[in-house]
């Protein structure tokens, strides 16, 4: 098992121009894809499948791969410049992005975001090279009884998203919950709130409610101004980060990037909680928290190097186990059969090729990726003095493209406009949409593997507590409650919001 | 007064044109774009026949066939647009065990008419579920010293399956009702979360689609005892049939094309004509065969008993196994 020798397989495959130039479009559309709202990975993977039918699958593997992670990229670019999340793991990005751009940071959140995702991809690509099968062993020890105690965790963490009241954010929080429970119960089969109407029976759709509540519903606000936009009437300052920002980005970079990196190996989770767990975290330890929800570049650099490290790391189990983590490495073993290689255990020995061409890939696609990126950002940011009125239109049409593309329905579309609506209403009374995201995607995955845990214990709650990984992360999830409920805590956070 | 006379002239005109049309109509088809409704994700096994199958017809007939993706309620949602849409052979759509056998009985009410059903083109393949149990929980070689087991310690172990009401979940309890044993359901989204877990021993077994599951076998991560097709499987030769042991245990995973009811018997003729060449082909028999699929391509009435003898089977095992209708 020599490491340089495989790499130096990897590289002789990756560095094919053939193949490079596959990974090459592969980035490029990603990021045309990420940064049109809606439009996902997916969708794009899903339309350019039969494309792949007649590459090989070296090629066909990378240029899909390039998607993937190009998408995520993109993803943020809308979030900072129009408070409109891309890809569902940019949702965070723009609470803190959107701020900065607010202030005049445009070029400097997205900056941050390429240069983070960079790094996040990078670290990634070594840790998938030298750690893959260990950390896929990690995979299988997260059952239902040690997934539920993470979402535990990650619920009580997710109060510490709001910036708000306290308050607010916990009803954000049960509201979200309450719409996660809208579909087909996976215990039982029995429907749920769906009033018989098919579309509900797989629970509402998460790109639909998120463009909804922050994308149309930001329209809606700037449309009530018109003449006092809140974006672009700031004179972009510095496309480039100082030295100050610097030195404030390093650690959330490395701290998003090992949460990212960790969290995205588990399947089902993804980039997307990894996005939304380093925000959480960052706005606990940094020592600028006073400044985040108002444009803090600590909370852009931490989930952005978070969901590029954990989409990198979703390989993980699709290739060393052969199971895909989430819809896209879904769409890539359907890929991999489709070209004859059936995904499993063996892909590394079987076809060490594909399995380490893919990995050099993804560095060399990284590093196309920023080169694209950072020269790109001045004419994005320059979208922002394009008059609003001609801009608006556009995003709506993007956004209806988008939401229609998820599923070939329309019923999303009209999901989306329902949620702009209710976004519109929670922003007026001041609720902040991020906790509601957060309960709605953790809400089911808690309910189902709590279940699914009692159901294989036989009814026996001791399960939580008997595994040693489960335990840990309960008792972890006290102490955090424990920290955002003491007194002394909760004051300072009070005096904090309340300048 | 002249213009109602045109319209009646018009209105014969168009008629009679529309005779005509009918005629050449299943001739001449196609003459525009095909849509291939597919009612499952992208990527998935009946998006990927669909897609082998909608590029063969593209070259064979000379119209793009476009496959569109439209997921959701098992299936319910794709077919339920397919029966609306015009039957005039320009939409098509895949349908499986599930979505056109299984749900029939499972789902008190389809987006669709239940007894109109579809005008079936031919299946294309079928999938043979293996069951696989992790070595660790399981103490068994074989079929008989599993039923003998899971009698032993009877409600103590689990199965793990793709979902409520999935072939995979009615394969289990095909197996509890015929054997007798008792063991406890543990529902997934979908297989690969459930493979997963039995692959790291939270759940004990399950019936799977033999592609994915004939990997991890492979790799020893679990254990084969048995497939349910009426025959061995060419992915795992050495795997004996439940049937071999459960006399007509069957349950397998089928896919095939339909058109919405109504459609021209010619054109629904024609199309399953070149269903049945293209998966008659060596090369596609060869990838098919290599997937772990039984390729089949039958006429359309063949077709139809095969679905009715289906939709009669797995009806009687929800009944049996007291499976809660959607």
């Amino acid at each position: 098992m020599d490491i340089f020798a495989n790499l130096w397989l990897g590289a002789s495959t990756a560095f094919m121009p053939m193949n490079l130039f596959y990974g090459f479009i592969g980035c490029l559309l990603g990021t045309a894809i990420g940064v049109l709202p809606g439009l996902g990975p997916t969708a794009t993977i899903a339309m350019l499948l039969p494309i792949t039918f007649g590459l090989p699958p070296e090629s066909a593997l990378i240029m899909l791969a390039g998607i993937f992670y190009g998408a995520q990229y993109g993803g943020s670019t809308t979030a900072v410049l129009i408070n409109l999340p891309g890809e569902s793991s940019s949702v965070v990005t723009a609470i803190d992005g959107y701020q900065m751009a607010r202030n005049g940071r445009a070029g400097a959140a997205l900056a941050t975001a390429a240069l983070g995702s960079f790094f996040a991809g990078s670290v990634a690509t070594i840790l998938l090279a030298v750690a893959a099968p260990p950390l896929a062993a990690v995979a299988l020890n997260f059952g239902p009884a040690e997934y539920f105690s993470l979402m535990v965790l990650g619920l009580v963490a997710s109060v510490a998203l709001a910036s708000g009241s306290l308050l607010k954010a916990f009803a954000m929080i049960v509201f979200g919950l309450i719409l996660g429970t809208i579909g087909t119960d996976v215990e039982s089969g029995t429907p749920r709130y769906v009033f018989d109407i098919p579309e509900l029976y797989d629970g509402l759709n998460f790109v639909a409610v998120s463009m909804g509540i922050f994308g149309i519903c930001e329209i809606l606000r700037n449309l009530e101004s018109e003449h006092e936009r809140s974006v672009g009437v700031k004179r972009v300052t510095g496309l480039m980060l100082t030295k100050e920002d610097f030195k404030r980005i390093i650690a959330p970079v490395l701290r998003g990037t090992a949460l990212g990196s960790f969290l995205g190996v588990l399947p089902g989770g993804g980039a997307m909680l990894a996005s939304f767990a380093a925000y959480a975290v960052e706005k606990r330890v940094s020592p600028n928290r006073a400044e985040f929800g108002k444009g803090a570049i600590e909370g852009v650099a931490a989930p952005e190097s978070a969901n590029n490290a954990g989409a990198q790391t979703s390989f993980i189990p699709m290739l060393t186990l052969g199971i895909p983590g989430n819809p896209v490495m879904a769409l890539m073993v359907g890929a991999m059969i489709i070209q004859g290689i059936t995904p499993g255990p063996n892909v590394i020995s079987d076809e060490p090729e594909l399995f380490w061409g893919m990995i050099v890939s993804m560095w060399s696609g990284n590093l196309m990726l920023v080169i694209l990126n950072l020269p790109l950002i001045g004419l994005w940011v320059r979208m922002l003095t394009v008059p609003y009125h001609l801009l608006f239109p556009a995003i709506i049409g993007f956004c209806c493209i988008g939401a229609y593309s998820i599923n070939n329905s329309v019923f999303d579309v009209f999901v989306m406009a329902g949620f702009s609506v209710i976004g519109f209403a929670l922003s007026k009374m001041r609720f902040e949409p991020a906790p509601l995201l957060l309960g709605f995607i953790l809400g089911p995955m808690l309910e189902e593997n709590l279940r699914r845990a009692m159901l294989i214990s036989q009814g026996d709650p001791s399960i939580f507590v008997r595994s040693p990984l489960s335990l840990s992360l309960l008792i972890f999830a006290v102490v955090v409650l424990a920290l955002v409920l003491s007194p002394s805590i909760s004051r300072k956070r009070e005096e904090a919001f309340t300048e | 007064m002249k213009l109602r006379r045109f319209m009646t002239f018009a209105a014969v005109a168009a008629a009679i044109c529309a005779t005509s049309l009918q005629a050449s109509y299943a001739q001449d088809y196609p003459t525009k774009t095909v849509t291939v409704v597919v009612p499952f994700a992208a990527g998935g096994n009946t998006d990927t026949f669909g897609r082998l199958v909608a590029e063969e017809l593209d070259k064979r007939l000379g119209q793009r066939f476009i496959v569109e993706n439209k997921p959701g309620a098992g299936g319910n949602i794709g077919l339920g647009d397919l029966a609306r849409s015009n039957p005039d052979g320009y939409t098509i759509g895949m349908g499986t065990v599930s979505s056109n056998a299984i749900n029939q009985t499972l789902y008190k009410t389809l987006p669709y008419d239940k007894e109109k059903g579809f005008a079936p083109i031919s299946l294309i393949a079928s999938l043979p579920n293996v069951l696989v149990v992790n070595p660790d929980k399981i103490k068994a070689n074989n079929v008989e010293e599993l039923i003998a087991f899971l009698k032993a310690e009877p409600g103590k172990h689990t199965y793990a399956s793709s979902g409520v009401g999935t072939s995979i979940h009615l394969a289990g309890e095909l197996l509890a009702t015929k054997s007798g044993i008792k063991i406890t359901h543990v529902p997934y989204k979908g297989s690969s979360q459930a493979i997963l877990d039995v692959v790291a021993g939270h759940v004990d077994m399950m019936f799977d689609n033999i592609p994915t599951a004939a990997q991890q076998v492979k790799a020893g991560k679990v254990k084969a005892l048995a497939v349910t097709s009426l025959e061995t499987a060419a992915l795992l030769p050495d795997v004996p049939t439940m049937a071999s042991v459960i006399p007509g245990f069957e349950a397998t995973s089928w896919h095939g094309l339909f058109a919405p009811p109504g459609t021209p018997p010619e054109i629904v003729e024609k199309l399953s004509k070149e269903v049945q060449a293209i998966i008659a082909e060596p090369a596609m028999q060869e990838k098919l065969k290599a997937m772990g699929v039984t390729p089949v391509g039958n006429t359309s009435a063949e077709f139809q008993a095969f679905i009715d003898k289906e939709t009669v089977k797995w009806a009687e095992v929800i009944k049996a196994a007291n499976v809660p209708l959607q």
